[in-house]
């Protein structure tokens, strides 16, 4: 058994690099394998204490039939991956152990949790059908009588054996959605003694390992064809049900075989280039070396400004080694931000299975289309994608699509189309979430948000606003409440959710032509790109993604509001001015706003206010600490951040600071330590 | 095996059998507890791990009663499944029709 992941690695080696592998070694191995298995009877496909051994290693052995190559002779064959693509079809474990592909044992065990949640174990079976060839064992020893089984418990549980040509993340991927709801482990190589053990104590009972590959789907199964009697010129014919159970006499061979296999591979190697190769590395290690960058990054700024400071005139040797150091610093930061980030595609590929199960509650038919998925993103934005991600599709499911019958009657294709696209956009990820449903329903949604009390009977609000008020908390159209949506938990949460990833939501919706919910989000989570600004001689950092544009107040622009509140008239519209060193306690008056600059915001809700600085000293990108784990949440200060001088710099929560200007809540929590 | 003499009764599986199908099964199996049954699968298209629990755990009672539950006919959805799922009960699929 060790001596085949020896050769599997190998195999696997030669595979990647190019390189030739000896096929008699192979068969060799595969007969002590076959013969291993012979040992444990298999009992395919007829249990029942009916008399097995002769099919057993038949049904192993029936697909493989089709295998074109074979003798015993050294004869080096040559591999290449496409080889590997055209046989993947049929391959069969004695081949698979002769193709480089490698084995996993995986258990798989669902909680009733995953069932009510509309995961179905067929459908991850049959994705990971997709991944490689399986052999499944299904544990039933759960299984209670039928008089007391709830008919809506897990029982079942399975192990399976799994050979592909993919990596054990490929395996992973199928279990993405479901793992928090089932016990599921992947273990490399073939646990060959479990499945036998497994084997022969069930040999009275139902659990016999099913060899299963896809082609079955469309093909005969693969039960007790008598294999002996096929022209069969495969590895595995070799193995005939007459020979006799046992491993050893195979071995010597197998040895001599590694001899030359080992020579043989030496020689191969020297000549093919190597392909790039991957570490696996902790994410904690990759964490560190960012933060330490970052320091970095502060320190470099900081030796600058003090060289200048203190050498007015300076060296140019000094100047040039700084500048020098300057973009170094900068390369290493690229490249280490470069490291995590990832691209899209583990989660766009999960949204295919909810999309399919969703559409299979709701009765809808929908195809999901993804553009972009090789859009690189930070790890840890692709973490947080997933939540508000899948909530969102299963909203344009749900609400957005028609049903089959009604978009016939529209004279639209049945099919609902779902386009999920990623894309780069001036330094942030742009995600497009599009239906071709029936829209918003404008009128709906306004009588529900009357109806809720969002907003008053007579509110005159444009289409824009009204679409915006599902972002609402609390806000649902679901006629029922469904697993699917309308539990209350809406597109609120997706907002906040995107909001903390310093993202922003939009939506574009026509009627009878379907909605866009567009999403945009930072790059990474580590940097961020801030507007430097002074209030009351405390330097805060405004996140420039917040800021839709930056004025001047003129005097005669200003207009008192009540005896505090204060308006900007900005082309036409009034808008609330927030004075921000007020609100923060850094001061305790108002500030006269024409002293000072406008920035105009973009807050929840779509609302716009002009946020009151002192001055602004400029625009940099910035690394973020938090404040969180450093010190204590404070509220409207998102985290800190250190300037170039070494001094800490507060990076402003926007949103915090304007709901605080609506109802001064903010205030009460809030002291002077946070000035820091 | 089958210890009445009348003949069985059969048992005809709906289309659909997802999550939401397992309790009616459950119930449907029940009440013929005691009795020969035969089922039809014929015109399943679709089947969760849920109903198979439901049917698997049927056949294995009815086997401890003495009792004989058989699947007569099956569509290919059913069998494929049931292979997907690494079951192999012969009562649930016999021998003859994987062929």
């Amino acid at each position: 058994m060790l001596k085949s992941a020896d050769v599997l690695a190998d195999l696997t080696a030669a595979s990647r690099d190019g390189g030739s592998v000896d096929k008699s070694r192979t068969s060799d191995l595969v007969k002590e394998l076959e013969a291993f298995a012979k040992g444990t009877p298999l009992p395919v496909a007829a249990p029942v204490a009916e008399p097995v051994r002769q099919e057993a290693p038949v049904a192993v052995a029936a697909p493989a039939a089709p295998e074109p190559t074979d003798d015993a002779g050294f004869q080096p064959v040559p591999f290449s991956f496409d080889d590997f693509g055209d046989e993947a079809d049929e391959a069969t474990p004695a081949e698979a152990e002769g193709g480089g592909r490698s084995v996993f044992t995986v258990r798989f065990k669902p909680r009733s949790d995953l069932y009510a949640k509309g995961n179905e174990a067929v459908l991850l079976m049959r994705d990971l059908a997709k991944v490689g060839d399986l052999q499944v064992i299904c544990e039933i020893d759960a299984l209670p009588p039928i008089d007391q089984l709830d008919p809506e418990g897990a029982y079942f549980s399975w192990l399976i054996r799994v050979e592909t040509d993919k990596d054990e993340d490929a395996i992973r991927h199928v279990f993405e959605f479901a793992e928090w709801d089932c016990l599921f482990e992947v273990k490399p190589g073939a646990d060959e003694a479990l499945f036998s053990v497994h084997t022969a104590s069930g040999e009275d009972l139902p659990m016999a390992p099913v060899p299963f590959d896809l082609s079955m789907l469309d093909e005969e199964p693969a039960a007790a064809a008598p294999v002996a009697d096929a022209p069969a010129p495969a590895v595995v014919a070799a193995v005939s049900v007459e020979e006799a159970p046992l491993a050893p006499p195979s071995l010597p061979r197998a040895e001599k075989a590694i001899a030359a296999e080992a020579e043989k591979k030496e020689a191969a190697v020297a000549g093919v280039p190597a392909a790039p190769q991957t570490i696996r590395v902790d994410l904690d290690r990759v964490d560190r070396l960012i933060n330490l960058v970052g320091e970095l990054v502060i320190n470099q700024a900081m030796l600058a400004q003090s060289v200048v400071e203190n050498e007015s005139g300076g060296s140019s040797a000094i100047n040039l080694g700084l500048e020098e150091l300057q973009q170094l610093t900068r390369e290493i930061q690229d490249s280490v931000m470069a490291i995590r980030a990832q691209p899209v595609k583990p989660v766009f590929q999960r949204m295919g299975r909810i999309v399919r199960e969703i559409a299979d509650m709701t009765g809808k038919n929908v195809r999901l289309v993804t553009e972009g998925e090789n859009t690189e993103v930070d790890k840890t934005v692709i973490d947080k994608l997933a939540e508000p991600l899948t909530h969102m599709i299963r909203n344009a499911v749900d609400h957005g699509l028609e049903t089959p019958e009604k978009r016939l009657a529209l004279g639209k294709n049945a099919e609902g189309v779902l386009r999920l696209t990623a894309k780069h956009r001036s330094g942030r990820i742009v995600i497009e979430i599009a239906d071709d449903g029936a829209g918003i329903n404008r009128e709906r949604v306004r009588s529900k948000a009357i109806e809720n009390g969002l907003i008053a009977p007579d509110a005159n609000l444009s289409d824009e606003d009204i679409d915006n008020l599902i972002f609402h908390p609390g806000f649902s159209t679901a006629e029922k409440l469904s697993d699917i949506s309308g539990r209350g938990v809406g597109m609120d949460v997706v907002k906040r959710s995107i909001q903390q990833l310093g993202g922003r939501i939009s939506i574009t919706s026509k009627p009878g032509k379907g909605s866009i919910f567009t999403m945009s989000l930072p790059l990474t989570l580590a940097v961020l790109d801030g507007m430097v600004v002074t209030v009351a001689n405390q330097t805060l950092v405004v996140p420039l993604t917040a800021i839709v544009e930056t004025l001047q107040p003129e005097k005669q622009d200003i207009h008192a509001f009540g005896p505090t509140q204060r308006l900007i008239a900005i082309r036409d519209t009034f808008c609330p001015l927030v004075d921000v060193g007020h609100i923060l306690n850094f001061r305790s008056y108002l500030a006269n706003p024409i002293d000072g600059v406008a920035l105009l915001v973009e807050s929840e809700g779509g609302g716009q206010r002009a946020l009151m600085v002192d001055a602004i000293q400029g625009q940099r990108q910035v690394v973020i600490k938090s404040l969180e784990a450093n010190y204590t949440n404070v509220p409207g200060i998102a985290a800190a951040t250190i300037l170039g001088d070494g001094r800490v710099a507060l990076i402003l929560d926007v949103d915090a600071v304007v709901t605080a200007s609506r109802g001064h809540a903010l205030s009460s929590e809030m002291t002077l330590s946070a000035t820091g | 095996m089958s210890s009445t003499d009348a003949a069985p009764k059969t048992l005809k599986l709906p289309e659909v059998l997802d999550l939401n199908a397992a309790s009616r099964l459950h119930e449907q199996v029940l009440a013929h507890k005691g009795e020969d049954i035969d089922i039809d699968a014929t015109d399943v298209s679709r089947v969760g791990a849920q109903c198979v629990q439901v049917l698997l755990a049927a056949a294995v009672s009815w086997r401890a009663d003495d009792q004989s539950l058989k699947v007569k006919q099956a569509s290919d959805a059913f069998i494929k499944t049931l292979q997907l799922l690494g079951i192999s009960d012969e009562a649930l699929l016999p021998k003859e029709m994987l062929k």
